[in-house]
């Protein structure tokens, strides 16, 4: 069986049997295929049942996740390598939002990710009479600018600096999660190699050096496809 | 109630494919016995791409690789953790004890640090040292020969150190120390504490044609694709099926050791967690290997005439002396690998560099010793990243929060400037921590489940506070800043929930005299000749090591002991 069909096999037989025929996959069905189909990690068939309720459903209305939008690419404005729409973290929030909703998360989704959009869209109507939607970028930050620093001690303040500071983590980890926030971090590896240590200008940088004795006993790139073999004694000697 | 029971007998009937039973399936099929190796998971290969997470980017999660499923995230290498849905646990008197369950072939093999430290003479002593405890009924010098028989089959880096009680072995060569490394070991020496090479299970040269060799992604908790790091499902079962011996049955969810007229052991019942069915399998000899705390529960579901509170429990101590590995850690910023130039520093899957057990306990308010691991690095961003990107400000007076382009800058700013130490000690073995039926709650099976009571003793909250103090001293010494505050005696100096190091160990304890122990010294239960325990319930104490190499040596002693009992014709 091709991968893609046993995949599709184990998904078809997770969510009942009205959908074991192919003729029976709507074509909303096969969106959330193909959705599922894009995120392949080594799931088991009770987490792809998982993946199938975060994927499908709504949990923000459009003008919420347009909401997000905006807030999102404040805390992150674009740069040369994307922008927060390239680095998916507007779908992050609302796949989270379904996803954290064990009892141990204490309905994250309304309580916190939800309960932020109130608290900034409050704050922004009590002082500009406008949705954040409608306010310009520096009418947002100038409230930014009073919930973003956690010096900040006003007490009517203090559940908007909370949740705000949850909002930038979440834009924050989205976006080094990301392919191009990676990218932009630099990330080297998660990539076969043949690691040899610390490159010698950084041991430079730093004024450190290998210790002789400790390094004499470390592993010799050049033989690590002879096959091991030792004396009696476990020296090695290949 | 329909049973479904197959005619054939079996020679062994293995419960379990963990490193303890994996090892006991390979040992036995490939001496020509036939095998039947009963696993409660699924199949799992590390090379099969549909259930591979290696070299998986975090964004090819939707959830960008939380622990919502797996609890140390998407692309963790463990189906199931501290909790199981519909299979619960509970602990009584206030206590609180974590058990871990990896339902899958290969087990928690699949997800462990590869650290692979045999026990030393010392550790199979300790009651002659500090008269705590027990002594186990073997010495290094009956277990010796075993560990190097596993250094050369499965594969373990490290170097020689002559000391007395870290024996050495039959070693791969060890990879370099990584930057952080460098500044630990500065740190460790200047605080006088040992650092050495650390000894894991990770291929750093080729030992066989079957595995590949380390490729460096830093990822051995994913399970290795190439079989470069020691997986028993990649390592044993998986080549142990090459050979016909073996009949393998996945999902199948033993809960009973079947007893004849006699109180010998005749088979194992299992449920098929496919279609819900019960099974019955015959056997001459069962060999549980189920997890410590697995094992007692189905030794203690195994109720007969002969065995009225279970099977092989005369002495009643099954489930008794239940201890786990302590832990402690404190992160350390280190304020001179800020800004770092990036390059690839992976490396394998765990440390590098380590630090033994170097004290004398008898100049110390505590018993027994423990060793310290290292971690940190420019290490692959998974969901978390970022979370409070220039938290360390405050080191510097500057503010903290804030939003816009300045926060991209504070995140590479403070990438792979932070060093974890983590603490991981011996804990005496008490007869009051324990595991037991429960007899009030069955699992969606119908199977009664466990209750746990565990509390740590001073001996371990007093470890716990030597961990931190050394750690900051450390931390002073690598020119870090060590973080948070260090935990009191109001936090129980920091110490971890028993279960959450997940080195759960000795509620089948081994001993010559039936009273005050269940196994024997090869493993067999002293009241029933024909069922044998291979995974960590026979340790009599555990010693600062992390238990798998023990484990793994232990079974395949065992597994010898079978097989001469079965050419003599003695089962």
């Amino acid at each position: 069986m091709k991968r893609r069909d046993s995949i599709k096999t184990m998904f078809l037989g997770s969510i009942g049997a009205s959908l074991t025929l192919e003729s029976c996959i709507t074509s909303e069905d096969k969106t959330v295929l193909d959705q599922v189909w894009q995120y392949n990690y080594g799931r088991t068939t009770e987490e792809l049942k998982w993946d199938y309720k975060v994927l499908t459903g709504k949990f923000f209305s459009d003008t919420e996740l347009s909401t997000i939008e905006k807030i999102a690419n404040i805390i992150i404005p674009p740069n040369e390598y994307g922008s927060i729409k390239d680095a998916g973290v507007v779908e992050l929030f609302e796949i989270i939002a379904k996803d954290f909703s064990t009892p141990a998360h204490n309905q994250y989704g309304e309580k916190v990710l939800r309960r932020g959009l109130i608290v900034f869209e409050s704050i922004c109507n009590s002082r500009f009479n406008k949705s954040i939607l409608e306010c310009s970028d520096e009418q947002i930050k100038s409230i930014f600018d009073d919930i973003a620093f956690s010096d900040n001690k006003d007490e009517d303040l203090q559940e908007a600096i909370r949740l705000f500071a949850v909002y930038r983590g979440m834009v924050l980890t989205g976006y080094f999660t990301s392919e191009i926030g990676i990218k932009d971090l630099g990330y080297k590896g998660n990539t076969p190699n043949v690691w040899d240590g610390v490159p010698e200008e950084i041991l430079k940088d730093y004024s450190v050096s290998y210790d002789e004795e400790w390094i004499s006993r470390c592993v010799d790139q050049s033989k690590r496809n002879n096959l091991a073999e030792w004396d009696e004694d476990g020296n090695l000697l290949t | 109630m329909e049973i479904i029971k197959s005619k054939k007998e079996y020679d062994v009937i293995v419960v379990g494919s963990g490193a303890g039973g994996g090892m006991a399936t390979k040992i036995l099929s490939d001496a020509g016995v036939n095998v039947a190796l009963v696993e409660s998971g699924p199949y799992f290969d590390p090379a099969n791409p549909d259930q591979q997470t290696q070299l998986k980017w975090p964004w090819e999660s939707p959830r960008r690789g939380a622990g919502t499923n797996r609890a140390f995230g998407d692309f963790h290498m463990s189906y199931g953790d501290w909790s199981l849905d519909g299979e619960p646990y509970s602990s009584v008197d206030g206590t609180d004890f974590k058990w871990w369950r990896s339902r899958m072939l290969g087990g928690r093999t699949n997800h462990w640090g590869r650290i692979s430290l045999r026990f030393g003479p010392r550790d199979f002593k300790s009651k002659d040292f500090d008269g705590l405890g027990e002594n186990w009924p073997i010495s290094y010098e009956d277990i010796k020969p075993y560990y190097d028989k596993l250094d050369k089959l499965v594969g373990v880096y490290g170097t020689k150190e002559n000391m007395f009680n870290e024996p050495d072995g039959f070693f791969l060569p060890p990879p370099k120390p990584r930057l952080h490394e460098l500044f630990y070991i500065k740190g460790a020496r200047k605080s006088n504490v040992k650092v050495m090479p650390s000894r894991l299970s990770v291929l750093t040269k080729r030992i066989n044609n079957e595995r590949g060799i380390c490729f460096y992604c830093g990822q051995c908790d994913r399970s290795c694709s190439v079989y470069g790091d020691f997986s028993s499902s990649s390592c044993l079962v998986i080549p142990s099926l090459k050979g016909g011996k073996v009949d393998l049955y996945v999902n199948s969810m033993v809960n009973e050791v079947i007893t004849d007229n006699n109180g010998r052991a005749t088979g194992v019942s299992f449920i098929n967690k496919e279609n819900g069915k019960d099974y019955k399998i015959k056997g001459k000899i069962v060999v549980l290997a189920a997890s410590a705390c697995a094992t007692a529960r189905i030794l203690l579901n195994s109720k007969s005439k002969a065995h009225p509170n279970g099977l092989g429990n005369s002495s009643n101590l099954i489930g008794k002396y239940l201890h786990d590995t302590t832990g402690a850690g404190r992160g350390v910023f280190i304020p001179e690998l800020m800004n770092r130039k990036i390059y690839n520093e992976d490396g394998v899957g765990g440390m590098h560099v380590y630090s033994p057990w170097w004290l004398d306990s008898r100049k110390l308010d505590f018993p027994r010793g423990y060793h310290i691991e290292v971690s940190g690095g420019m290490t692959l961003p998974q969901y978390g990243i970022g979370w409070n990107p220039n938290d360390f400000n405050k080191f510097f007076g500057l503010r903290t929060g804030g939003y816009g382009d300045s926060l991209r800058d504070d995140v590479k700013k403070y990438y792979g400037s932070t060093v974890y130490l983590s603490g991981r000690g011996e804990a005496i073995p008490l007869k009051e921590n324990y595991c037991e039926i429960d007899p009030d709650t069955n699992d969606k099976y119908g199977v009664p489940v466990l209750k746990f009571r565990y509390k740590w003793s001073d001996y371990e909250y007093k470890q716990a506070k030597h961990m931190h103090d050394t750690f900051e001293e450390i931390a002073y010494n690598m020119g870090g800043i060590p973080l948070g505050n260090k935990p009191t005696k109001k936090d129980n100096y920091g110490i971890s929930v028993p279960g959450e190091i997940i080195h759960e160990v000795g509620t089948t304890r081994m001993g010559n005299d039936p009273k005050s122990s269940v196994v024997n010294k090869y493993e067999r239960l002293h009241d029933v000749d024909n069922v044998y325990v291979v995974d960590a319930a026979p340790f009599v104490s555990q010693a600062d090591k992390n238990p798998t190499w023990t484990i793994m040596a232990l079974s395949m002693r065992t597994s010898e002991y079978i097989i001469d009992e079965l050419k003599k014709q003695n089962v």
